[in-house]
Order: C-alpha cells, then sequence, then structure tokens
C-alpha cells in the first residue's frame, strides 16, 4: 500500500481519465513506429507524469513498470561527490538532474552519454531507443541545457528524451524546437470530481458532494493535491460529514503570518523580523520563489488598489535578481523592505491630501 | 664519524649566527649529548628551560634556535657581543613582569598548569587537563608566556621539531661517537620510520618516560628540593606535523585522541599545542561559496565565531589553499570536548606593548651608552608601536633595526639635526615596519558599517593623540564640489573611509563580506529608506555577473562597500550595535537537515509501505527485473504538498497501530520541513540577539568540564565557569575594538 495518490494512478492509456484527444495522439504516436522528443508542460499536479508513464507503457508494454533505484555518484569539477537517485527499468531511466544543483551539466553528459552508447540489447523489445525521462527540466542551469542540445541531435538514433516542466519559459528555445510540445492542462472541475468519485470509489468510501466540492475548490486545480487532501480528510474524519475544514500547509499559513508582519509595520525592527521569517521558510525547503509569490500575493489582497501592481512589479524583478545571484535571503529581503517603504510612502502621501 | 653529524656538532657547539646563544667555547659539562641521537630518529625535546646551571649547554648543543624560541638565558657580557645579536633574543623576557602580555591571560595558564599537575582544589581535575590549545596572531607572547611559567612553576619543556634533515639519519647517526651508550632501545629501530611515526613514538616516551637527562638524575644538584619533588614536564607541540595532508592530519588526531583517552600518566604530563592564526587576505574567487564561505571564514584571521557550518574541517584541509589554524590542528570533537582547553591570546595591546618597548630601549641605551634622550625614544617607540599592529616580535625587530640605522658618531648636532634624525628613523620606519596585515574581521565591518565621514563629532573613547590624527585624516581629505541641486539626495560628506585599502586589507572574500553586512546593517539604519537603499545594493551586487562564480564581478566589494556607506546614516548614531556572525551558515545547514528529510520521506514514498515489499526491493536490487515502485516524487512537491497528509498520520494514532506489522510509518525526519510554527519572539527582534547568544554558547562549550566535574563543587565550578565567559566575552568585544572605528 501506499498514498492513494500512487495508488489509484493510471497505469495505462486507457486508464486515463481526461484529457481524451491528448491520450489518443498519445496512442497513435507511441503505435507509429517512431518516437520525437517530447516536451510535456503545464501545471504541477495537472497529470504530467502519469501521462508520460502511460506512454511509457504503451510503448514498452509491463516491462517498465519493473524498476530499479540506484543511486549513482557523479564528481564535479571541482571533485565533489553527488549523488543522485537514478530509477531505470530496462527500456528508460528517469533522472532528476536539478538535485546536482549547479552540476546538473555532469549528470546529463554523463548519464545521456552513457545510456546513448550502449544499444538495446534486449530482441524481444518493442522499439529500438531507450527513453530517458528528465524530470523537472526547467530548473535545468543554462550550461545544461546547452549540454543537452548537442546530445539530443546526437545520439538520436538509439534513446529518445522526454522531458517534464512546468513552464517553457525557462527552457532554451533549441531545445522547444527539437521537442514534440505536449502541453497538459490542469483538469477542470468536472474532471476533478470524476477522478475523486472514482478514487473514493475504488477505496470503498462514501464521498458526500460538499466534501467533493470543497476539495475541488481548495485544490485549484491540483490533482494531486486533491487526492492528498482527500486521503488526510478521511484519516481525520473517517466519515467525511460535518464541516469540513481544509487545513493550510504550515508554510502557506506562515507566509500569511509574515505577509501580515509586513503590512502591520514598517521599521528596521520589523525588517529583522521579517528576516528571521524568511530564512526559517527557506529553512523547511520552501522554495524562494513560492515564497515570493505566496506573500506578494497575501499582501496584495491586504493593500490598497494603487499598491497592487508595484507590489507585484517589485516582485517580479527581484524574482529575476534571485535567479541571477546565490543569496535568496538578499532579494527576498530587498523586496520586503521596497514593498514597507512602498505602503508607508503611500500613507504619507495620503495624510498630506487629507491636510489640504 | 659521520660527517653530517660531525658537521652538526660543530654547527651546534659555535654559534655561527647572530641568534645563538653565548655559551663560551669549550665550556661543555663531561655528559654531553645530541639531542636528536640521544632519542634515535626522534628529534628530542630541548630540555630548553632547565635550570639555570645547565641551561647554557644544552641550549648551545641544540641545532637550531628560532629568533622566538627558547633563547638563551644568559645576559650578554660585552658591548661588542650586542651587535651581533637580534634584541629579541638579548631582551627576552624573563620575568612575568616583563611580559608583555595581559596579566590575567597568564593567570589563566598559569592556573590551568597548575591544575593539570596538581589537579586544582578538588584533585580531580588533572583528568581533564590534558591539553592546552595556545592560539593568537604572531608575536602575541605565546611561546614567551609559556617560558616564563615553565622556569616559574618549575617545569621542564619537551618539544617537538619536525626537521626534514632527521629523516635517514637513524643508521649513520648511531655510529657517532659522542652518542649516549644507554640508547638499547635504538637498535632495534629500522633504518627508515616515517616522520609521523616518530612523532608518535616521540609522544608515547615524553609521556611515559621521565628524562634522564633532566635536572633530577643527570646533574647531582645540591637542592634537596628538586629530588623531593618528581620532576614535572610538559609536552610542547609548537612545529606540528603536517596537518594540512590529510592523512598525517587523521593519524595526528588520532594520536591526540587516543593521549586523551588514556587516563593521565603520573605525574602527570599535560600537552601544550602553540597555533598562532594565519592571517589570511581575502581577494579569493568565491568559488564553492555555499561551502566554502563558512569554511574560509572558519580559518581566518581572528576566527573567534566558530562557524557551525564548519562541522567537517578535516575534508576541507586538503582541498582549499590550507592555513594551519586550531581547527585543523585539533579535531572539532576534541575542541569542545572536556580535554581541551583553549586559551587565545590578543595581539599586544599598545599600552603594554610601548612600556615593554621603552624598557628595552632603556636598557639597550644604558648597555651601549648611545645618547638618546628620552623623549626621543618615547617617540620612537610609539611609532614602532603603531606600525607593529600587536606583534610585538616585529616591533622588536623593527626597533633595533631603526636604533642600528641612527649615526652613532657624535650625536652633539644641534637641534634641527636631531629633529632631522629623528624624521629620517620615522620615514624609515615606515618604509621597512608596514606589515602587511589583513584587517580584524570585526574592525573591517566596523569601518564599513559606521560610516565615519569628514567631520563626524569625535567619539568620547578617543584619545587626544587619536582625535589628532582624526583631524589629520580629515584635513587629507578633499572636499568634493556641490552636487547640482536634483542630486542633492546624494550629497554626503567624504567618507573617511578608504576602500582600496580596505579591499587589500580584508580578511574576507566579497561574498562573505556581503553577507556579514547583510546580517547587520539594519541596526545601523535609522529609517527605512536607509535599509532599503543597502538592501537593493546587496541584491543588485549578489545578482550582478552571470550564473556562475567566475562570471561574478570583480568590482563586488568596491560596489558594496560604497554604496553600503552611500546608503547609511552619516553619522551612525551609536546605540551599541552588535556585530554578529551572519545567521545564513545556521539557516544553510538546518535547510540541508531539512532536505535529507525530504529525500528519507521521498524514499518511502517510492519504496511502498509494506515492510515485505520495501525488504523486496532491497533484495531485488540486482535482480535485473526490478519491481514495481511508485512513480518518482519531486522534492519540491513533497516540501509543499506532503506536509497535510504527513500530520495527519503523525496524529492518526490508531491507523499506524492497526496497521503497524505491515506499515512503515512515515520517516520522522518529515518534521524537518512539515512542521513550521508561527511564533513572534519579543525578545529577540531577530539576528543580533540570538547570534549573540550563540557566541555565549560557544565560549561556554569550551569549558564543559567545569559542567562534568559537577559532582564535586557546583556552586564554585558554575561561579567560575559564569566569570571565564564574561571575562571571555567582554575581552573579546574590548579588543576587537569595534567601538573604535
Amino acid at each position: 500500500m501506499s498514498l492513494w495518490v500512487d495508488q489509484y494512478r493510471p497505469r495505462s492509456l486507457d486508464e486515463l481519465h481526461y484529457h481524451k484527444e491528448l491520450t489518443e495522439r498519445l496512442r497513435s504516436l507511441a503505435a507509429s513506429g517512431d518516437f520525437p522528443h517530447m516536451l510535456f508542460y503545464g501545471p504541477s499536479g495537472a497529470g504530467k507524469k502519469t501521462r508520460i508513464g502511460c506512454t511509457l507503457k504503451q510503448l514498452f508494454g509491463p516491462g517498465v513498470e519493473k524498476l530499479k533505484i540506484d543511486q549513482r555518484v557523479f564528481l564535479s569539477p571541482s571533485k565533489r561527490k553527488l549523488e543522485i537517485n537514478v530509477v531505470q527499468s530496462n527500456y528508460h531511466i528517469e533522472i532528476t538532474p536539478s538535485e546536482a544543483g549547479n552540476y546538473d551539466r555532469v549528470v546529463i553528459q554523463e548519464i545521456l552519454k552513457e545510456i546513448a552508447q550502449t544499444q538495446q540489447v534486449d530482441l524481444s523489445a518493442k522499439q529500438r531507443f531507450k527513453v530517458v525521462v528528465l524530470n523537472e527540466a526547467d530548473s535545468l542551469t543554462r550550461d545544461a541545457q546547452a549540454a543537452l542540445r548537442r546530445t539530443m541531435e546526437k545520439y538520436m538514433s538509439n534513446m529518445r528524451i522526454i522531458l517534464c516542466a512546468n513552464s517553457t519559459s525557462r527552457l532554451i528555445a533549441p531545445i522547444k524546437s527539437r521537442c514534440l510540445l505536449m502541453r497538459v492542462a490542469a483538469p477542470n472541475e468536472t474532471e476533478m470530481h470524476e477522478v475523486l468519485k472514482y478514487v473514493a470509489k475504488s477505496v470503498r468510501i462514501d464521498l458526500p458532494p460538499e466534501a467533493a466540492h470543497k476539495i475541488v475548490e481548495d485544490s485549484n486545480g491540483n490533482m494531486r493535491k486533491a487526492i492528498l487532501v482527500l486521503e488526510a480528510l478521511k484519516m481525520q474524519s473517517p466519515d467525511l460529514t460535518g464541516p469540513l475544514s481544509i487545513a493550510k500547509p504550515d508554510w502557506e499559513t506562515y507566509c500569511h503570518k509574515v505577509a501580515d508582519l509586513i503590512v502591520q509595520e514598517q521599521s528596521p525592527a520589523r525588517v529583522m523580523e521579517v528576516r528571521a521569517k524568511f530564512y526559517e521558510l527557506l529553512s523547511h525547503c520552501i522554495p524562494p520563489t513560492v515564497i515570493l509569490k505566496t506573500v506578494a500575493e497575501r499582501i496584495t489582497e491586504r493593500v490598497d488598489e494603487s499598491l497592487k501592481a508595484e507590489v507585484m512589479h517589485w516582485a517580479a524583478f527581484y524574482e529575476v535578481r534571485m535567479r541571477m545571484g546565490n543569496k535568496k535571503i538578499f532579494h527576498l529581503e530587498a523586496w520586503v523592505v521596497k514593498v514597507m517603504s512602498l505602503y508607508k510612502q503611500f500613507f504619507y502621501e495620503m495624510d498630506i491630501s487629507s491636510f489640504d | 664519524m659521520n660527517s653530517s653529524t660531525q658537521q652538526r656538532k660543530r654547527k651546534a657547539s659555535k654559534p655561527p649566527t647572530v641568534k645563538f646563544g653565548t655559551a663560551p667555547p669549550g665550556d661543555y659539562p663531561a655528559k654531553r649529548f645530541d639531542p636528536f641521537t640521544a632519542f634515535a630518529d626522534v628529534k628530542a625535546p630541548g630540555p630548553s628551560t632547565a635550570p639555570a646551571s645547565t641551561s647554557t649547554s644544552r641550549n648551545a648543543s641544540k641545532p637550531k634556535s628560532r629568533a622566538k624560541g627558547p633563547a638563551p638565558k644568559a645576559r650578554p657580557k660585552g658591548k661588542g657581543k650586542e651587535h651581533h645579536r637580534l634584541w629579541v633574543d638579548i631582551y627576552e623576557p624573563t620575568t612575568e613582569a616583563e611580559l608583555a602580555v595581559h596579566v590575567k591571560k597568564v593567570e589563566d595558564i598559569r592556573r590551568w598548569l597548575l591544575e593539570a599537575f596538581e589537579g586544582g582544589p578538588s584533585k580531580k581535575l588533572v583528568k581533564y587537563r590534558r591539553v592546552l590549545a595556545l592560539t593568537g596572531p604572531a608575536g602575541a607572547g605565546k611561546t614567551a608566556t609559556l617560558k616564563i611559567l615553565a622556569k616559574d612553576l618549575d617545569f621542564e619543556i619537551l618539544e617537538w621539531r619536525s626537521s626534514m634533515a632527521e629523516n635517514y639519519s637513524s643508521s649513520s647517526a648511531f655510529g657517532g661517537a659522542d652518542i649516549m651508550e644507554g640508547g638499547s632501545w635504538g637498535e632495534d629501530m629500522p633504518a627508515y620510520e616515517s616522520m609521523f611515526t616518530k612523532f608518535r613514538i616521540f609522544l608515547q616516551r615524553a609521556i611515559s618516560c621521565q628524562n634522564v637527562f633532566g635536572p633530577a638524575s643527570s646533574i647531582p644538584r645540591s637542592s634537596e628540593s628538586s629530588k623531593a619533588k618528581p620532576s614535572r614536564h610538559i609536552i610542547l607541540l609548537e612545529d606540528l606535523p603536517n596537518v594540512l595532508h590529510a592523512q598525517t592530519q587523521a593519524q595526528f588526531h588520532e594520536v591526540l585522541q587516543s593521549l586523551v583517552a588514556s587516563p593521565p600518566s603520573s605525574p602527570p604530563v599535560p600537552v601544550i599545542l602553540i597555533v598562532s592564526d594565519a592571517g589570511l587576505r581575502g581577494e579569493a574567487g568565491d568559488e564553492g561559496m555555499m561551502m566554502g564561505g563558512g569554511q574560509k571564514w572558519g580559518r581566518s584571521r581572528g576566527g573567534r565565531a566558530s562557524n557551525s557550518a564548519d562541522g567537517k574541517t578535516g575534508g576541507w584541509g586538503g582541498e582549499s589553499d590550507g592555513v594551519v589554524d586550531i581547527r585543523t590542528v585539533l579535531p572539532k570533537a576534541m575542541l569542545t570536548g572536556p580535554f581541551v582547553t583553549q586559551i587565545s591570546f590578543n595581539p599586544v595591546a599598545p599600552t603594554l606593548m610601548q612600556r615593554a618597548l621603552q624598557s628595552i630601549l632603556t636598557r639597550h641605551v644604558k648597555a651601549s651608552g648611545t645618547a638618546l634622550t628620552i623623549s626621543q625614544t618615547r617617540d620612537l617607540v610609539s611609532a614602532v608601536v603603531d606600525s607593529s599592529s600587536g606583534d610585538i616580535r616585529s616591533a622588536v625587530m623593527s626597533l633595533q633595526f631603526a636604533c642600528a640605522k641612527r649615526p652613532t658618531d657624535g650625536p652633539t648636532k644641534g637641534k634641527k639635526a636631531k629633529s632631522a634624525d629623528k624624521d629620517a628613523a620615522m620615514t624609515l620606519l615606515g618604509v621597512m615596519a608596514k606589515r602587511e596585515q589583513s584587517l580584524a574581521l570585526f574592525h573591517l565591518l566596523g569601518k564599513v558599517l559606521y560610516n565615519k565621514r569628514k567631520g563626524d563629532p569625535p567619539s568620547i573613547s578617543l584619545t587626544a593623540r587619536d582625535k589628532q590624527k582624526e583631524q589629520e585624516l580629515d584635513a587629507s581629505l578633499p572636499n568634493q564640489p556641490p552636487l547640482p541641486f536634483y542630486f542633492k539626495d546624494h550629497e554626503r560628506r567624504p567618507s573617511r573611509v578608504n576602500v582600496d585599502t580596505l579591499y587589500a586589507d580584508s580578511p574576507i572574500d566579497s561574498s562573505l563580506f556581503s553577507l556579514y553586512v547583510h546580517q547587520n546593517y539594519p541596526q545601523f539604519c535609522n529609517e527605512l529608506e536607509e535599509i532599503e537603499s543597502v538592501g537593493e545594493w546587496l541584491s543588485w551586487v549578489d545578482s550582478s555577473g552571470g550564473e556562475a562564480w567566475y562570471q561574478s564581478t570583480p568590482h563586488q566589494f568596491y560596489v558594496l562597500t560604497l554604496g553600503t556607506l552611500h546608503s547609511l546614516p552619516s553619522p551612525v548614531e551609536r546605540r551599541s550595535q552588535n556585530i554578529g556572525k551572519p545567521e545564513w551558515f545556521d539557516k544553510w545547514k538546518k535547510e540541508k537537515d531539512a532536505w535529507d528529510g525530504v529525500r528519507d520521506v521521498q524514499n518511502w514514498l517510492q519504496l511502498g509501505w509494506d515492510k515485505a515489499s520495501s525488504s523486496r526491493i532491497r533484495q531485488d536490487q540486482d535482480d535485473v527485473a526490478g519491481v514495481e515502485l511508485s512513480r518518482h516524487w519531486n522534492r519540491t512537491e513533497i516540501a509543499l504538498e506532503l506536509g497535510g497528509i504527513l500530520k495527519a498520520y503523525d496524529n492518526n494514532a490508531a491507523f499506524s497501530q492497526t496497521d503497524s506489522v505491515s506499515f512503515r510509518p512515515p520517516p520522522h525526519s518529515h518534521k524537518l520541513f512539515s512542521r513550521m510554527a508561527f511564533v513572534r519572539d519579543q525578545k529577540g527582534h531577530g539576528a543580533a540577539g540570538g547570534t549573540r547568544n550563540h557566541t555565549n554558547e560557544e565560549d561556554l562549550a569550551v569549558e564543559p568540564l567545569e559542567g562534568d566535574e559537577e559532582a564535586y563543587d557546583v556552586a564554585a565550578a558554575g561561579a567560575f565557569d559564569h566569570a571565564k565567559v564574561e571575562a571571555q566575552s567582554g575581552g573579546w568585544l574590548l579588543n576587537d575594538e569595534i567601538e573604535e572605528f
């Protein structure tokens, strides 16, 4: 047994619940005998990886589900050891290069070369090529992407690459142009209801419509989140009736409180306090961009209409800085101070004008 | 016999260099021995501070002597000789009063030594007073203090010297004619031993064996007292094995650890390590900023606030540029353990140094008969003190040099000539005594964060001389033409900070510097606008340049410093700001731990929860077929989305109980990332307070043995501990002189 999300995940193209046209297209692609490099993109929880898994099964048969986990060690140029988990079957290999941080290029090069240089030995295999699945492709560094671009052409004869990303905006154009782009949109509400019903039926629980509605509303198009919430709720109150309160994750409430801190007071001391909170969030593995986004959204709910655009503008501005720089906290803090100063100025001006 | 041995002998007996002792030739006692060969390959400890009756001969037979090493105690006899010797040796302090070290420091060491020999009031401390580490910058008087205490408390110093020349001399040395007969154990020695083996043997013997050549046995001493009291000795490790070599370091640590683990011998032989802090000048690249920042700082000069990111000094010792400091010499576990005491010396304080130099000069004038008036010497001495930056050895050297250049013919040439003379000496000093030194880190930060500008009111604590200096500096700063009205916001008085020298003398690289500035700047700001501006500069500097470290701009330091200076208020309001070390490293470490938690959960998800299936997976690792696994979970997804359900599992005790046979609960480490409680601490208001507490904790950690020994006297020990911590942290601030700059 495992999490419901994993347990009731569709295993083949036939089992997929929504995006029927996409499914059909994947089916015909897999049947065509040739297969392009592919890039699956879409919001998280839309079902990208599920579809990748199903496509692989369609391509190679049930053999792809026999997996091994390896821990591979790579050496960075400065001889630091990087450990990467590699999941592989006889037909494909799945890696998350971004686990190696800035040294993802090394990982990409090593793995791809290794795969590309070995021919498929299994004569009964349906396809001549092996597939490399690269997760979190949008967090690959430029270096790694450049390395990928060359390899994609060079080893086309016995390897296909499937990239999985949230958005294509951070991928360089040459990679996008070498792939067949597959957009996996988030499911709409009826589709989500359908999936929830399916899961509930599978685990043999009764899912009241109000609960389902609440879950769907809360999960905001994220199917994975919806099923996780369903399972958590089930554990809290087994019959899923009565007033259900879907608890937000700790970090989200935390971010909201930080936003409140910023709006309440604008002073050097408060800056230090907010900094401590940011450090806390960062040390709980919350990605800085997520922090920035969550806090900024919360702030825009709290401030005057005329300030909202400014707040978001600077959030965008410092997010770019954050990507370029190393020390995320600097940029988070710079943004907070900017917002505080804007907010303060706004009130100052309001005071002045009210005197006139 | 062997020519090299003979040569060495000759060299040793007739000191050819100015550094050597003034042993009158031919005055050797019959029982002469060579410290090398007497201990076979083990480089013998030079019993350097033995009682006066034997000191001359032994000192003379020592193969080499360093300027700071145990210099002969004998006073120079003639005026002629003096010119050939360094003042450092001639005027080496011989009594505690002459020592230019703070009385409290000397007292600390004395107490430690007494406790090591006698065990303190409860007689129990012997067990814990095993290793004393003396740290501090070069020329702070570490060795000198020990020598004087040796004389004072009457113990011998057995010193280890690493020497390259002795590697192969085992067999040949034993052929030497003038060797002790009784070297029976030496014959079984292999022909070659590694340096480290020798070191180990040296330590073993030094601890377990009484020195047969010690004063008690070799020389029939008249006094009964020395016989009555067993001769005490300590082991001095100043010339360490090459601890930057990872393997040697590991061995060295191992030896020390086993030494500490074994019960103290009787009489106890404490080990004293002297480690000089090497100054690091940071213009280094920013590679490995994530890791390296902490490490580099850990070893940089005056690295007091030991870094918690600095968990694995050993691994880095081999990789980075390698500076020997206390953290490479002693493993972290030992450093914080009960057996090691660390006493760190500060650079010699100007007043102490002034006094010491003055007395040397007076003695010199008396001895040599040079006519130097008191006022002349005072100027000279203060100039030397100014340029020495707390290094008394170099100060004495420059003093000697300055005096040597002085024309010795007729001193009476009129007032004018005299002052010209003085000026010459001063310029000379300026040329030669400008030691390339790195600024202490906190000094650097103080300079930037206090943002002193021309015309600032002098601070209350300044002496008249410093005030005058400030005024001179102000006079030398040109006034800038006023800015046009549309730039009026940027109008600032000229800064007293010279960014060029700051950059050249910075002990840390710009990336680490930015972290320090970031940690501390909000305290120095009054208005939000100032914070905004500094924050903007920090952000800009961090994000300028490319993605990789080698693309970062070389101007970071300048931009950051100038930007910070421009943004800070002027003058900065004094409200006892605490400069602290960045929290960043602690948080970063915490984040790493949390990621480990995420990884645990990732594995847990991937392997399924069945105990059976997960064990099957482990077995089938090598199986070609493999098993069905859950799909790969993204780590960010785990961190962001799994919090709720993990919490639900934790709360649902019933669930985990019923299925406990087959159910593998989520790893506990998930709490590292999934649990966040929002608490507002009113007391700390952020970082400075936290960091300060942290430092205190570390100070405590140096002295945990009191806690261990609480059995004997809780109250006394506690009081002592507190006094110690306070003394240390108090001294800490004073000596970094943050307020001064």
